[in-house]
């Protein structure tokens, strides 16, 4: 017996379709960045590992490559924190303030990135709070852009949560710190874990927004490749990408085991 | 083992009460149960004396102490949730110490305690299972198991059978009601379901619309209903219109299909007034079953229905129906359709109650 309906083959083709056409482009960078020629073509002009060591021992890729690694690090630490408390708030209030609040927080993932990096350079300026090209002023937008897939993962955990577990608890003696800490967070922590590593890979990625925020002489990767094939096309770009899309995979298998994603998704 | 004491309890949200005026006190060892229809305000004042609803006026007292102030956590009452609640991230033996670590009981203290409990309970080795791994039965076990071992001053215990199939539900009926005999502990039971309030309880407090109507012995209950609600809602009535003749001593004369019958007389009932009889089928007598001083009054079978222990009648009295139930027995008459009777009740047994 089989748990899923079947698929016809029609619907078949076109999943393997679109599959094939999202995986090109991360064939061809893998490709790109394992050639052996001088400038960034494809079909590569035989394989090699020029680039790669290329990558490893340049000081601009690795040290970009690490700022981006610290930065979503942090990044992910605070969406994670504020994103829980966040989550647990909305699908526990009953006022219409939280579902505005909801559309609110989620507004970031809707909102195009360069409208809100424009929008908080702008303001980072016109205010003269110290935030504009800065650490801080870059981490919040991280913040910003990352929370929302926070918040909802940790919502789908919270879906079908049975209250009346921390009110167990609450009975047995329980404050409600410990109630919620020993009871409700340890039952989210799939979906928090989630999360994390949603905000981990979309704040290593994110292009858009840091455009306009990232600090002089410290470009996180993406921006990094893009500064580097501006002046010259050379495949290092390319091998960054591999070990991106590497760290991407590494955290993407990591979360497939942390949590179901079919039912992140479907909540 | 404490005694509960509520004291014009009373919840509103916006729009209406949840809970009016609640007055009750329950007896120290006693088995309470709230029993109502959905919506009647019985679970919002089981989450009060829990501590999980805030009162909006009224007070709550166990063993002489004012609790309406305190937090869950402080209050020392017992709770089993109607889906039991089980830890799903700890096994039974976590689930029962939980509450004793939070005590900071020593080590052995809380092994031996989840133990006894599990022995308790009759769930000994269960100790590494985890809530999937357990039945709808063994859950509540385990929920009941986890609250008692904290030794708590009082038992609230919400619906805790409606999730179970009949038949669990009708062995841990008695179960609960021994264990709880056992331990003496005051016990609050909500349900709607008036056969586990007659069996198990002590007392009973029937509410309706956020308040109690009645409260009383399971048979004060069943055998003298103060309102039509309760008649109603406690097994199955008869409730047919009569005029009231005359009132006296408790007991009322009331007119029905041309006869005078005697019944006795609820609250506030006086000469004239529009009022209902109400009497069970099972007290309905009919022919030669009739005794000296019983009320009587000439019927016509309507419709036999033969239901193996007893058999139904309908009865025509006038433009109204009466149903009686007879015991299927040695010696007792049958009656085809369209045959006249004289049927009839003790007096004692029927209650007059204004409409």
């Amino acid at each position: 017996m089989r748990d899923e309906p079947a698929v016809s083959w029609p619907m078949r083709a076109v999943a393997i379709l679109a599959l094939v056409i999202l995986l090109l482009p991360v064939v061809i960078v893998v490709l790109a960045g394992l050639n052996a020629g001088e400038y960034l073509t494809f079909p590569p002009k035989g394989l090699s590992l020029r680039w790669v060591i290329a990558f490893l021992s340049s000081p601009t890729f690795m040290g970009a490559y690490l700022y981006s690694f610290v930065l979503a690090l942090v990044a992910t630490l605070i969406s994670t924190v504020l994103g829980t408390l966040a989550a647990v708030y909305l699908s526990r209030s009953r006022s219409r303030a939280a579902a505005i609040l909801r559309g609110f927080f989620m507004l970031p993932v809707v909102l195009p990135g360069v409208v809100l990096g424009l929008a908080l350079y702008v303001f980072y300026v016109t205010t003269d709070i110290g935030l504009a090209r800065s650490f801080p002023g870059l981490l919040i937008g991280h913040v910003l852009v990352t929370f929302p897939f926070v918040i909802a993962t940790v919502t789908a955990s919270m879906v079908g949560f049975d209250l009346s577990l921390e009110e167990a608890a609450r009975s047995l003696g329980a404050s409600p710190l410990t109630a919620f800490m020993k009871i409700t967070l340890r039952l989210i922590a799939p979906g928090i874990s989630a999360g994390a590593i949603f905000a981990f890979i979309v704040s290593f990625g994110q292009f858009e927004t840091t455009l306009f925020l990232t600090v002089p002489n410290h470009e996180p990767l993406p921006m990094a490749m893009y500064i580097s094939l501006r002046y010259k096309f050379e495949p290092t770009a390319a091998a960054a990408g591999i070990f991106a899309i590497a760290l991407v995979a590494l955290s993407t298998v990591v979360s497939a085991r942390l949590v179901s994603l079919r039912r992140v998704f479907r909540a | 083992m404490s005694d509960i004491r509520l004291v014009n309890l009373t919840k509103s949200y916006g729009e209406g009460n949840a809970v009016s005026d609640v007055d009750l006190a329950i007896e120290e060892g006693e088995f309470f149960s709230l029993l109502g229809p959905s919506g009647c305000g019985k679970s919002t004042t089981l989450r009060m004396i829990a501590g999980f609803v805030r009162p909006t006026s009224g007070r709550i007292l166990i063993g002489g102490d004012d609790i309406t102030a305190l937090p869950p956590e402080r209050r020392d009452i017992g709770i089993v949730f109607q889906n039991y609640a089980i830890f799903p991230h700890m096994n039974v033996a976590e689930n029962i110490a939980f509450g004793l670590k939070l005590r900071k009981l020593p080590k052995a203290e809380i092994a031996r305690r989840i133990e006894d409990s599990l022995r308790q309970v009759g769930l000994s080795g269960y100790e590494t299972r985890y809530q999937r791994q357990l039945s709808g039965g063994e859950q509540q076990r385990v929920a009941l198991a986890r609250v008692l071992v904290t030794e708590p001053r009082i038992l609230l215990l919400d619906e805790p059978l409606s999730a179970l199939d009949k038949g669990l539900r009708e062995e841990m009926k008695f179960w609960i009601k021994d264990l709880q005999k056992k331990l003496k502990i005051t016990t609050i039971y909500v349900t709607h379901d008036q056969d586990e309030a007659l069996t198990m309880s002590d007392r009973i407090g029937v509410m309706a619309k956020s308040r109690i109507v009645q409260v009383g012995t399971p048979q004060e209950i069943y055998e003298r209903p103060k309102t039509l609600f309760v008649t109603s809602f406690i097994g199955h009535s008869n409730v047919v219109d009569v005029a009231v003749r005359r009132v006296a001593d408790g007991m009322a004369v009331v007119a029905l299909g041309g006869s005078e019958l005697a019944s006795r007389a609820g609250a506030g009932l006086a000469e004239g007034a529009a009022a209902k009889l109400v009497v069970r089928p099972e007290n309905i007598l009919i022919g030669t079953a009739l005794r000296e001083g019983d009320a009587r009054l000439p019927a016509t079978v309507v419709s036999e229905t033969y239901q193996g222990a007893i058999v139904r009648y309908r009865l025509a009295v006038g433009d109204q129906e009466i149903v009686a139930e007879r015991q299927n027995q040695a010696h007792v008459e049958r009656f085809a359709p369209g045959t006249a009777v004289t049927i009839g009740w003790a007096p004692d047994w029927s209650e007059t109650l204004l409409a």
